[in-house]
């Protein structure tokens, strides 16, 4: 399974997220932004475009295996 | 004749193949004083700051000269010193017909800037229009194949040519709503534009004159195609971002008629003379690393990461030779004075080896990738969204159809801009398309 975490801190609202995927995130009042942080699966290659395409490198994302209620190996932090 | 500074090095188009052991050089001083007063930034840590610093304009109109004024010439000099009474700063003449264009947002500074960026992001991206970009895939798909069929049967093929132009470019010109028929003809104006404003020190400045002056009257013939072209919009709206501009406003109202007529000449020249580079300089940095390039055929999602590493190590944009300071800045030990050109190499502060680990290596796996390839700042690429979906997709597609590509000339040749660089062809052996 998709997890996503931003680091709100670093976010500057590029907003190059919400371009790449647009069903995940999204600016709230024209400045901050929110996001979904267990999105579908179906949605992993434009999950993985936005992180690489956040300019400052805010988002992470890793996958989590909801039987064994752990993190695999893959973790993938940008 | 005089010896070049490693700047003058940059521009000449000896060195286009390889510019990057020049910036190496240049990054042993951060900023360079240049003999003509500009000022050139070399290194990751001033190019950044200089990015986010508003002390850091983009309207050229707001150059300054420092000479000796005549007397009796009235000054805009702020109160000085004594000694100084005799020191004023002339404003730099209008230089042809380049001037007299209205800038669009990519020259203007805060708070006309922020205004027209807003507006022109309305019907382009979030919030508006947040799926616009996405809502291009399957078409991207579609083009980039239809572009790789006409390859087969083809021993050889131009990747500039048949490809890497060809994509950007329909894009671009269905984004704005230009019928086929008329983009033959914005090739060849968007390409005169480019031509004139390049920079090259070894032309004398009448030469140089001359050349800006055809660029303006070929910018002012865009210019004319644009206002036309708008008003057929006006008249017969479509879902195009064109048309957006001029129907669909947002907070910040209704964009001025002249100021839809720059932003959409600007997007036009965007869209026809940078995401070619980024897509050729793909295909023959893959041609150069064939370990990294079978590894894409297997791997295909590895393009994501792949397409930053190329932003890094061999950006479409290696220049910003536009930005001017609006007072006196002191940094890295250097004042920049109040109204010199500032000119930022991007693409070598992207291989600071005091930012990036072994900055000359390609690696599709780097981690730590805040490149400068679109950037930084207010003025951050606002093509980029754009721009890397269709290099995604198209190295994906090729790479994935071509068999046994075999780079033909290394180095290619380039086209002569050192600002937007990339090959005018690149010539590739195939054995076959498969399907």
């Amino acid at each position: 399974m998709l997890r996503i975490v931003v680091d709100l801190n670093r976010c500057e609202s590029y907003a190059q997220c919400v371009f790449a995927a647009p069903s995940v995130f999204w600016i709230k009042d024209g400045e901050s932004l929110e996001y979904d942080y267990v999105p579908d699966d179906s949605l992993r290659v434009q999950v993985e475009r936005a992180a690489a395409a956040c300019p400052v490198q805010a988002i992470s994302i890793c996958w989590l295996d909801e039987q064994l209620g752990q993190q695999r190996g893959n973790h993938n932090e940008q | 004749m005089t010896q070049q500074s490693l700047y003058e090095q940059v521009l000449d188009y000896a060195n286009r193949a390889n510019p990057y052991p020049l910036y190496a050089q240049l990054r042993r001083k951060p900023i360079t004083r240049q003999t003509d007063g500009s000022y050139v930034v070399s290194t990751y840590r001033e190019i950044v700051s200089l990015l986010h610093d508003p002390r850091i304009g983009s309207d050229f109109r707001k150059r300054f000269v420092r000479e000796l004024a005549p007397a009796g010439f009235p000054t805009n000099q702020e109160p000085a010193s004594e000694n100084q009474a005799q020191e004023a700063e002339v404003p730099v003449p209008n230089q042809g017909s380049e001037t007299e264009v209205i800038p669009s947002f990519i020259g203007l500074d805060p708070p006309e800037h922020d205004r027209l960026r807003r507006q022109a992001t309305w019907p382009f991206g979030p919030p508006h229009k947040p799926g616009r970009v996405t809502d291009m895939e399957p078409q991207l798909i579609r083009l980039a194949n239809r572009q790789i069929d006409t390859m087969k049967g083809k021993a050889s093929i131009d990747i500039v040519e048949d490809f890497a132009y060809p994509i950007p470019v329909k894009m671009i010109s269905e984004l704005l709503g230009i019928p086929s028929e008329d983009q033959p003809h914005l090739h060849s104006l968007s390409e005169a534009i480019i031509e004139g404003i390049d920079l090259d020190p070894q032309e004398s400045q009448e030469e140089r004159k001359r050349r800006q002056e055809q660029s303006g009257q070929t910018f002012k013939k865009l210019e004319q195609y644009m206002e036309a072209l708008i008003e057929r919009h006006r008249k017969q709206p479509g879902s195009d971002l064109l048309s957006g501009l001029i129907i669909d406003h947002g907070p910040d109202g209704a964009m001025a008629p002249a100021d839809i007529v720059s932003t959409a000449s600007l997007l036009l020249i965007a869209g026809h003379e940078t995401t070619v580079n980024l897509i050729t300089n793909g295909m023959l940095t893959l041609l150069r690393h064939p370990e990294v390039l079978e590894r894409l055929r297997r791997e295909p999602n590895l393009v994501i990461r792949l397409v930053e590493e190329l932003l890094r190590y061999e950006p479409p944009v290696q220049i910003l030779p536009n930005r001017v300071a609006l007072t006196d800045i002191n940094i890295a030990g250097t004042t920049i004075q109040k109204g010199s050109p500032v000119i930022l190499l991007l693409a070598s502060g992207s291989r600071d080896p005091t930012r990036f680990h072994d900055p000359d290596k390609f690696d599709p796996d780097r981690r730590d990738n805040m490149h400068l390839g679109f950037g930084s700042g207010i003025h951050y690429c606002y093509g980029a969204p754009l721009a890397r979906l269709e290099t995604q997709i198209a190295l994906t597609e090729i790479i994935r159809r071509l068999e046994n590509p075999r780079l033909v000339h290394d180095p290619p040749p380039y086209r002569q801009s050192s600002t937007l660089r990339g090959p005018r062809h690149l010539i590739v052996e195939i054995d076959g398309v498969r399907d």
